[in-house]
């Protein structure tokens, strides 16, 4: 028994099964969690090696390179980069995407174990660090207080952060620039060389009086006593009343050498929140959990905890990560009904019936249905990934159903039971059903083989076309004949049409169009030479338009946020710079009324943690984040804005680098990367200074950056060995004196209410700001009596480079631009055009790379699934047909809606992306259906005997409706696509173009070339045919057999 | 005692199925599947791609008096739609067992 038989035998069975299936794929949408882009790990692993007191090029030698040399052995690595700079080593592996990171994470510890051995002394052990999405923060908010400013931290710690960490998702939330209460003890130093003291007892004083200490225990009687001694300072002003010496006779108290300050520490990082005081929170989840309803419960949770603060306290969202993918969702799930209305009226304006609409319809959320059972199953996402593809997928869906009902409604018409036609209706087509999905699968399939980055976005293309496709072949060749018996009726047609029916409006129409096709056909047959010149003709001019469209990596979208890294001269210090970040916020403030929330950070915490290390900011930086108002609200795009704001940031002289990025991280990257490799960093320092100023004069290059940061003054104490050794000090001694007197030493902790502030005790600010100072700052000797800095060396002032970068484990500058207002391959182009008249020196080598590298890599990609997808749509039609020729001239096809697609892509002037691309790869298996369905049907009528071209009008004429059908489904499925202009709307709608205008221009030109030159290939097999078969059989010419 | 040999397209099934219940003919003999073509006209039921319909046969035996109840009831079931096809065919019984 076969599969439709037992479906339309067992109509209650079947809808059993289909109702199961649906109860699942609900159940699985309903758990399945939403998200932007499928879940992917970036397969980096960063090594980061601490050596303190070692500079940028010791750390470079003696840390960097014998660790890089061991890690080049680590199996399925791509690429090591590694930044050296002062105190610390970060070496970066890239991995191949499919790596298991796990297995390369051991590696990496095993290669650590080998060579740590061999790495000096003093050098901390080497930690391993995976990056992981979750580290992407969703959520930012600017938190701004007036009088509450000094305690914010301890509010947010208590009343934000605590219940924050308790909503399920949440991985951490951290507090940027928040103050930090401090307890300094600025002593003067003349004082204290008048009373013979020195920093170190000062802290040593404050050590050993600021503590509680158990001291045994007393048997009194029956009962047993602890004893304690309790010495901790309760409040700070009590410091004052130390005695920290005594001098000729007198104590000599801490107030009498120094100031208590019970104070914020000192700026390192200023937070501005649109001009006011706050600090910035950032959000981040957990791998897995799903952004959308963490950031919902987030909110929830901050506004109910926001009433519970002080009143001046506001807290502010500056970005919503899940603003974005939730928009995009919504507007992607809505370009889906709209796919759905078109398909729907698409259908109905060829069949003209409901109910025959009705079960045709009924397969496509059938199909989608299954799709998200696949995502539930394999821990998958509704992202925008998956759901275009299932708004790709949904114009092919009906296909097959049409093709089966056609021919049940066929039989149905002449007068079989509906029973018995759907069962033999099916049986007659269920095998050209099953071929024209493989077509389908053998273009999509191919797509899960990709590698790398691109290969994660489409694999999960690949995957839902084919599962939605295949479960809608199952369904077309099970649930549709079952329906079609249950709910087509055996009946004479209506008599008298109604005035607006089908019949008497649509149904003229068409028989029309068939006719007039028909006639063209049989025009073209007569001059085939004409019509094949005429395609080539078409097909070559339309190469030529492809000159003149441009290309990128990936569309980048309008996510209304802007940020703005700006780079001031080097070892400027904080304050100036805060000077700078106020001028700017007065000029954005007043440029940019689209702004909602703007916050400025300038300088760098100091213990920003492990981020620090990744980011190259110093107290000369500037970080400025807006939000803007969402796109539909606001006439300027983000692009538009971030072009007025570099234009804005040229006019003002302090600014030496800035970078101004449009995207919230993903695949936005739209750079394009000089590589200068070199060892000698002046030669290469000139290189990279030279080839910026060369691009920055190319019209549309922006953000033209060196990552080699320039030399940052230093004050450098060269110590004398003699005169050290007459003290009996060596550096580490002396340099850990410095350090008490200018940073501070941090003497012990004040205890208030379970939490601990530092006590930091050194010399007062206006006696450690000039050179002369440090020279005179004084410490004991050995002997204990006092020496001051110059005599046992002198300062000087001296230049450093603050980082060495290296990629491939040789020393590299990188001179990145970004394109604005030009495509990225034409930047690349030009930049290439300016390096080759640059004179490279002996030594160096350019190499050209970036997001440009990534998407020469994309489109080879690319190439090769076109080749492979034209290969197994190749081996299909072969088998399908038989015949080696057949495939060869539906695939004349082909190369027109490759025409199409470049005539959308120049009339809609949208660039050539890899998403683009990809569109007309797909084309392919569409494409190459509507052929099947046209050449099917000629071979069919030659075998019924009719002559070629003959059969080839007949069959044009008969099969026009299904071919137009299913081009019309498809294109008007994605037609809401190509057009949508909402969120993400950029990522998706080239791709929607391309197949829309390769579709239209293939399909017009399938409908008459295809004929034609079936035409030409088949006159002469026509013939060898009928005299092969004479030659086999010679028995009745009575001789042979 | 006739046989009669029913020969028609599957789609038929049921209908042929039918008329012998409603003739209380009881014995027969069914091929469910089988090819041919009309010597005239009609097409031909292949199973193939090119001509992907199929025909039934049926044979049976039945007395003389019901051989004209039968064709012509297979007559009217072939009006019904010349496209689908029933024919039937009658020959003599020399002996049975």
């Amino acid at each position: 028994m076969s599969l439709y038989k037992n479906a339309v035998k067992k109509p209650i069975t079947t809808m059993m099964v289909f109702t199961a299936v649906i109860v699942m794929g609900i159940y699985s949408l309903i758990y399945l969690p939403v998200d932007l882009y499928p879940e992917m790990d970036p397969p980096y692993i960063s090594v980061i090696t601490s050596y303190s007191g070692a500079n940028a090029s010791d750390i470079e030698i003696n840390v960097t390179r014998p660790l890089e040399d061991m890690f080049n052995t680590v199996d399925n690595l791509k690429e090591i980069y590694s930044v050296s700079s002062d105190n610390v080593s970060v070496i970066t592996l890239e991995f191949d995407w499919e790596a298991d990171l796990n297995e390369a994470s051991n590696d990496v510890r095993d290669a650590i174990d080998l060579v740590y051995g061999f790495l000096p002394e003093g050098v901390e052990r080497p930690s391993i660090f995976k990056f992981d999405m979750s580290m992407i923060p969703i959520l930012f908010y600017a938190i701004t207080a007036e009088e509450s400013y000094p305690g914010l931290g301890k509010i947010l710690e208590e009343r934000i952060i605590n219940p924050l960490n308790r909503i399920e998702g949440i991985g951490t939330t951290g507090l940027m620039g928040s103050p930090r209460r401090s307890i300094y003890v600025e002593a003067d130093p003349v004082k204290l060389a008048a009373y013979n003291l020195t920093i170190e007892q000062l802290g040593n004083t404050i050590r050993s009086e600021n503590m509680n200490m158990p001291s045994g225990n007393i048997r009194m009687g029956m009962m047993d006593y602890q004893l304690r001694v309790e010495g901790e300072l309760a409040e700070s002003y009590e410091l004052n009343n130390l005695m920290v010496g005594h001098f000729q006779g007198s104590s000599v108290f801490l107030s009498d050498v120094a100031q208590v300050r019970d104070t914020l520490r000192d700026v390192a990082l200023d937070e501005r929140i649109d001009g006011s005081q706050g600090v910035r929170m950032m959000v981040m989840k957990q791998s897995g959990a799903n952004t959308v309803t963490v950031a919902r419960d987030v909110k929830n949770a901050i506004a109910e905890l926001q009433r519970d603060l002080p009143p001046d306290i506001t807290v502010r969202e500056i970005i919503d990560t899940s603003v974005f993918i939730s928009d995009s969702v919504n507007n992607l799930s809505q370009t889906m009904l709209w796919a759905l209305f078109f398909v729907i009226l698409v259908v109905l304006f060829f069949l003209g019936k409901w109910r025959a609409t009705f079960i045709v319809i009924l397969t496509i959320p059938i199909s989608l249905i299954v799709s998200f059972i696949y995502l539930f199953i394999t821990d998958g996402s509704l992202n925008i990934i998956s759901l275009a593809s299932l708004s790709i997928a949904l114009g092919m869906v009906v296909d097959d159903a049409i093709v089966v009902l056609e021919n049940i409604s066929r039989h149905i018409e002449r007068g079989t039971s509906p029973r018995e036609a759907a069962i033999y209706a099916t049986n007659e087509v269920w095998l050209s059903v099953i071929v024209t999905t493989l077509v389908i699968v053998a273009v999509f399939f191919p797509l899960t083989l990709v590698p790398g980055m691109t290969g994660v976005l489409f694999s999960q293309l690949g995957w839902i076309v084919t599962i939605t496709v295949t479960a809608s072949t199952i369904a077309a060749i099970t649930l549709t004949p079952m329906l079609a018996s249950q709910l087509l009726e055996l009946k004479k047609r209506v008599e008298r049409p109604g005035r607006f029916s089908h019949l008497k409006t649509i149904e003229p129409f068409l028989v029309w169009f068939e006719g007039s096709y028909e006639k063209t056909i049989r025009v073209a047959l007569k001059n085939k030479k004409k019509v094949v010149a005429g395609g080539i003709a078409i097909f070559i001019g339309s190469l030529f338009l492809l000159g003149l469209i441009s290309t990128e990596f990936m569309p980048e979208s309008d996510e209304s946020r802007l940020n703005a890294s700006i780079e001031l001269t080097t070892g400027l210090r904080v304050e100036e710079t805060m000077k700078v970040a106020r001028e700017l916020e007065d000029i954005i403030r007043e440029r940019y009324p689209e702004a909602l929330v703007m916050a400025v950070s300038s300088g760098s915490d100091d213990a920003g943690g492990i981020s620090a290390l990744f980011s190259q900011r110093g107290p000369n930086s500037i970080d400025i984040t807006m939000r803007l108002l969402p796109v539909s609200e606001r006439y300027r795009s983000i692009w538009e804005i971030a072009d007025d704001l570099r234009r804005q940031l040229e006019l003002i002289p302090e600014i030496v680098e800035y970078s101004v990025t449009t995207s919230g991280g993903g695949f936005g990257s739209n750079t394009v990367d000089v590589e200068i490799y070199g060892f000698d960093f002046n030669v290469t320092g000139a290189l990279a200074h030279q080839i910026r100023d060369a691009i920055r004069a190319i019209p549309g290059a922006e953000d033209v950056q060196i990552s080699r940061k320039d030399d940052r003054p230093e004050l450098q104490v060269v110590l004398d060995r003699n005169k050290l050794a007459q003290n009996g000090l060596n550096t580490a001694m002396v340099s850990s004196a410095i350090r008490n007197r200018v940073t501070g030493m941090t003497a012990s902790m004040l205890r208030e209410q379970g939490d601990e502030y530092d006590i930091i005790v050194r010399y007062s600010e206006d006696t450690r700001s000039t050179i002369s100072d440090i020279e005179s700052l004084v410490m004991t000797n050995a002997t204990g009596s006092r020496i001051s800095l110059g005599e046992i060396g002198r300062v000087e002032e001296y230049w450093s480079p603050p980082n060495i970068e290296r990629k491939s484990r040789e020393r590299i500058v990188t001179v990145s631009a970004v394109p604005s207002g030009i495509a990225l391959g034409d930047l690349a182009q030009e930049i290439n055009r300016v390096i080759s008249s640059v004179d490279v020196p002996p030594g160096v080598m350019i190499n050209v790379g970036g997001a440009y590298e990534d998407m020469a890599e994309g489109f080879m990609d690319l190439g090769l699934l076109l080749l492979i997808s034209i290969i197994l749509v190749f081996l299909v039609m072969a088998s399908q047909f038989e015949s080696f020729i057949m495939p060869f001239v539906i695939m004349f096809s082909i190369p027109f809606s490759f025409t199409g697609v470049i005539l959308a892509l120049f009339i809609t002037n949208t660039t050539l992306s890899i998403i683009a691309a990809l569109g007309a790869v797909l084309l392919i298996g569409i494409v190459v259906k509507n052929g099947i369905v046209l050449i099917d049907y000629i071979n069919l009528m030659r075998d019924r005997g009719h002559p070629l071209n003959e059969a080839i009008a007949i069959s044009g004429k008969l099969r026009l409706r299904p071919v137009l059908m299913t081009a019309a489904t498809t294109t008007f499925a994605m037609l809401p696509l190509a057009l949508s202009r909402g969120e993400g709307s950029e990522i998706w709608s080239p791709m929607g173009i391309s197949l829309i205008g390769g579709l239209v221009f293939s399909t017009m030109v399938t409908l008459v070339m295809v004929p034609v030159i079936y035409g030409i290939f088949s006159r002469r097999g026509e013939r060898d045919r009928i005299q092969k078969i004479r030659n086999k059989f010679k028995f009745m010419n009575g001789n042979g057999s | 005692m006739k046989a009669v040999m029913v020969i028609f397209n599957q789609a038929n099934t049921e209908r042929v199925e039918f008329l012998f219940d409603r003739l209380n003919i009881r014995g027969y003999t069914w091929w469910s599947e089988v090819k041919g073509r009309g010597s005239e006209s009609g097409d031909p039921r292949m199973g193939t791609h090119t001509w992907p319909e199929l025909n039934s046969a049926a044979m049976t035996i039945i007395p003389d008096e019901q051989v004209d109840v039968l064709l012509d009831n297979v007559r009217k079931l072939d009006e019904l739609n010349k496209e689908v096809g029933v024919r039937a065919f009658v020959w003599n019984i020399e002996k049975a067992y």
